[in-house]
């Protein structure tokens, strides 16, 4: 049975979110260095929708940063195992513990062995290979052990209830485009929340084939018609933010579908243009990933095709808020986000993008380090978090947490503020200032996770 | 003075817009029953029920269906939300069911057994026009709200908080509603005593058991005494906060102008003077100037269930595929599964790319079938331009359009008749009919549909 508070999560989010966003709110946030942001907003958009074309081929070499969110709060114990302090990890988690992890050379740590699945060795392949950095310990000062506050952190970058954009809605609208709604990519019917809330646009996007649309008894380049006439139809732009949102809705979705268009499955054949040059789990469909390895690999494709995608968003299928069977779930869930990760990072090499691709996976929240009566860990503090690419700095990036010194609430003390892991994401992957987007770099320190 | 006296222009646009922000749209005859009638009659048969365009029947036209098989609820994927899209289709008690649809939102529940959240429909279903408190009792007691909100076999020894706290912030105060932590912790213990009777591990029904309640003394918003769930209801919808939050939520439900400060208060005075009675601040609320604001460019995004519900309504079709079921979770809105305790995300918040994609689907799936669908011979070569528009907006039940699609409606049937058609030369029947498809389905699936 889920935890209360995880079926609270959402909850309190929308309730939080359907508040309007005033000036008044944002500055409440501390984002009042980015409002200037805002008015974009209100300013009409005086470029043509096909600009946003020339703006992705303008800058094809173009740095992207996917994130990729492990729902639940991922252990950190269990999935990067301290071998080191066995007695002691033993002793905290007498039920559950990881029996045989795969040692990660001589850190003296190392990885369940669910990690070691996929192609080329899974996670622990690419930590091998020194493409993927750990980051044990991540969270903020003060945890919040609600899912919901928590995840509402992760998602603004500002540990604030109040209400704001996400962070890569911030980054969209500072650095983006006024037209190009690949920009900002979440792969998922909804808007994921790390994007909600940009003037510029944004899209979510399944797949090419979703993307398009299909009238009955209209076929052709009689259909092609017809939807010069939807566009022209969607050109319109009132003011009231309701049909605001739809028109341009109407605008983007139709822009996807004819930038998309061609790489749609072959109707007879049902060849796919996009087919990945590697193996994703699941087959071509990505049958049992939750359509985590299909989005992934739709993803690889966008990112190789000249579109602009610059911050992508997915989410890894399971749920880790193991209160209970943590042991069992482990071994399927992250089996299944090491499998579909390792997928993506091979199909990224394969087609020759992998070097402008930088891969962020991420969790609310980490576990309580004493395992509880049902065979499982309470939401506690100090998470973990992973780069993966080429230019990823590999091997263990942050300070792992004390096994013997806990905070007031019997958690692991925090060694990395996320904030900071946002902050460098922003300075050394993407080459933009951070204090443009979180309002407290300054403070945050920063952790060196570029190659 | 009562708002219904106020601003007696009445046109079709004004039925129009009371029957889709009241309801689920309708057809063309109806909007024109209404529309020869008053805005006092059509309110008074939405909020009462009575004789309507179709008499005293309560609902109207056929039996839903899915692969050729009556719904099977309980057991069949979707049927639960096909069942209830059925209501939306053809109730004549609109307003009752799209206030359903408004409970089930506010009262949002989800993750629970088909049968526990149909019954837990019909109850909303039941209070939506009567009481408030009859409803919150009705909730409260409810055994899908009482598993979901982890009410159920919360007991003296360790109270739970979660349905003491949303009973506060999202049912009846609001989160601004001026209550405290020790108000939670308070009313969690008063709250304590349910125990639910369970087969194969799920809770069927629930019970009151005293033994399980904490009966000792307890101090909540400012009340004190041994105090039980009953008096936890009565001292919430008492708050001084209630009123304003609930007239504030419904308001917004069916207008999209803000509430003023004024406004407010009256609503607030007609509910409590009512004694929670939730017919007398529909009345004024469905009276209101504001409902008809903007009748040339509709402001509210319907939510997708509504849109869904009000094609088929507009065209006369019945629930007879369960399509419906991807298809309305598509466009965002999968009923009996809302994301969470706190319901949906409305207003701009509906719209994403992929979200648009979907609602242009449900159009695909409404013109690719009966009465929609053009059917071979109906259509003749010889229509001219504006007689295609005209015939396509027959055809799809008279949706709104704003002039500028109009226009366009207009260039695309002249564009497509003449298409490769040398002047003086009929116009082939395959490429009328291609006019007619291309148009049914623009009035359905451009933006100016998702608005009302």
């Amino acid at each position: 049975m889920h935890c209360d508070d995880f079926s609270r999560t959402e909850s309190q989010r929308r309730s939080m979110l359907a508040r309007p966003v005033s000036r008044r709110r944002l500055l409440q946030a501390g984002l009042g260095a980015t409002i200037s942001l805002y008015a974009a907003r209100a300013m009409p958009l005086a470029r043509a929708l096909e600009a946003g074309e020339a703006s992705a081929a303008a800058a094809p070499n173009a740095r992207a940063l996917v994130n990729v969110f492990v729902p639940g709060g991922l252990d950190l114990l269990d999935t990067l195992v301290p071998i080191g302090s066995y007695g002691r990890y033993a002793e905290l988690r007498p039920a559950i513990k990881v029996a045989e992890p795969l040692a990660l050379g001589s850190t003296g740590f190392g990885v369940h062995p669910a990690l070691g699945q996929g192609l080329d060795g899974g996670l622990k392949g690419l930590f091998d290979r020194g493409r993927l950095g750990f980051m044990p310990g991540i969270d903020y000062a003060n945890p919040d052990l609600s899912h919901f506050n928590s995840r509402h952190f992760w998602e603004t970058g500002v540990v604030s209830l109040n209400p704001a954009p996400g962070w890569m809605a911030r980054w969209v609208d500072r650095h983006g485009d006024a037209d190009n709604p690949f920009q900002g990519l979440s792969m998922n019917a909804g808007l994921s929340p790390l994007l909600r809330g940009s003037a510029n646009p944004v899209a979510a996007v399944q797949s090419p084939d979703a993307a398009q649309s299909w009238v009955p008894g209209v076929w052709g380049e009689w259909q092609d018609r017809m939807m010069e006439h939807y566009s022209a139809i969607a050109a319109r732009r009132p003011s009231a933010p309701g049909p605001a949102a739809v028109f341009a809705a109407a605008r983007q979705s139709q822009f996807v579908a004819r930038t998309l268009k061609p790489y749609v499955k072959d109707p007879r054949t049902h060849a796919d243009p996009l087919a990945p040059p590697v193996a994703y789990p699941g087959g071509e469909n990505g049958e049992g990933t939750n359509g985590f390895a299909e989005n992934l690999r739709y993803l690889a494709a966008l990112l190789t095709l000249p579109l602009g995608v610059r911050v992508a968003t997915v989410q890894a299928p399971g749920d880790f808020d193991t209160h209970d069977d943590q042991a069992q779930t482990l071994v399927n869930d992250l089996g299944q986000v090491s499998q579909a990760l390792s997928a993506f990072q091979a199909d990224l090499d394969a087609r020759g993008v992998a070097d402008r691709v930088l891969t962020l996976v991420w969790t609310e929240f980490g576990r309580r380090p004493k395992e509880n009566s049902s065979a499982g860990t309470d939401h506690g503090a100090g998470g973990i978090a992973w780069v993966m690419g080429t230019h990823a700095r590999g091997g263990l990036l942050t300070p792992y947490p004390d096994l013997n010194v806990f905070d007031d609430d019997d958690n692991l003390k925090v060694t990395v503020d996320f904030r900071a892991v946002y902050a460098s994401l922003l300075e050394q992957w993407l080459g933009t200032g951070a204090d443009e987007v979180l309002p407290d770099a300054r403070s945050v320190g920063r952790v060196a996770l570029v190659a | 003075m009562a708002a219904s006296r106020r601003g007696s222009r009445w046109t079709r646009a004004h039925a129009e817009r009371l029957l889709w922000r009241a309801g689920f749209g309708a057809s063309p005859k109806e909007i024109e029953f209404w529309a020869e009638r008053s805005r006092e009659r059509a309110i008074a048969w939405l909020v009462h029920g009575g004789r309507g365009p179709h008499g005293t029947r309560r609902m109207v036209g056929p039996a839903p269906r899915a692969n050729g098989k009556p719904l099977d609820p309980v057991n069949e994927w979707g049927h639960d939300m096909l069942w209830w899209l059925d209501k939306m289709v053809r109730s004549q008690r609109p307003l009752q069911e799209k206030l359903t649809l408004f409970w089930h939102d506010h009262f949002a529940t989800r993750d629970q057994d088909a049968p526990l959240m149909l019954a837990q429909n019909r109850k909303l279903r039941q209070h939506a026009l009567g009481t408030f408190p009859a409803l919150l009792r009705a909730v409260t007691t409810d055994p899908a709200m009482q598993s979901f909100l982890s009410l159920v076999d919360s007991e003296k020894s360790d109270p739970n908080e979660n349905y003491a706290r949303e009973l506060m912030e999202l049912f009846t105060l609001g989160v601004t509603g001026g209550y405290t932590e020790h108000d939670v912790r308070e009313a969690a213990r008063a709250l304590t005593g349910f125990k639910g009777n369970y087969r194969q591990g799920r809770p069927l029904t629930v019970s009151y058991d005293a033994e399980r309640h904490d009966d000792g003394a307890k101090r909540l918003l400012g009340q004190r005494g041994r105090l039980g769930w009953q008096d936890v209801l009565r001292i919430v919808v008492d708050h001084r906060s209630h009123a304003p939050f609930l007239v504030a939520k419904l308001w917004s439900f069916f207008i999209t102008e803000p509430l003023p400060r004024a406004t407010r208060k009256r609503l607030a005075r007609v509910y409590v003077g009512s004694h929670h009675r939730l017919a007398p601040v529909l009345r004024e609320i469905l009276a209101s100037p504001a409902l008809y604001a903007d009748l040339g460019e509709p402001r509210m995004v319907k939510w997708p269930i509504v849109q869904l519900a009000g094609n088929l309504r507009m065209v006369g079709r019945g629930v007879d595929t369960d399509d419906w079921a991807w298809i309305s979770d598509m466009m965002g809105q999968r009923p009996f599964s809302p994301p969470s305790v706190a319901g949906w995300d409305s207003g701009p918040a509906w719209m994403s790319t992929a979200t648009m994609r979907a609602r242009f689907l449900c159009a695909t799936w409404i013109c690719r079938e009966a009465p929609v669908a053009v059917k071979k011979g109906t259509v003749d070569p010889a229509w001219k331009p504006a007689e295609h528009v005209e015939r396509a907006r027959a055809a799809t039940g008279r949706p709104w359009t704003s002039p500028a699609t109009d226009r366009q409606l207009l260039a695309l049937a002249r564009r497509f008749v003449s298409a490769k058609v040398k002047p003086g030369d009929a116009v082939p029947q395959y490429q009328a009919e291609i006019t007619q498809a291309a148009l049914r389905h623009l009035l359905l699936s451009g933006p100016d549909a998702c608005l009302c």
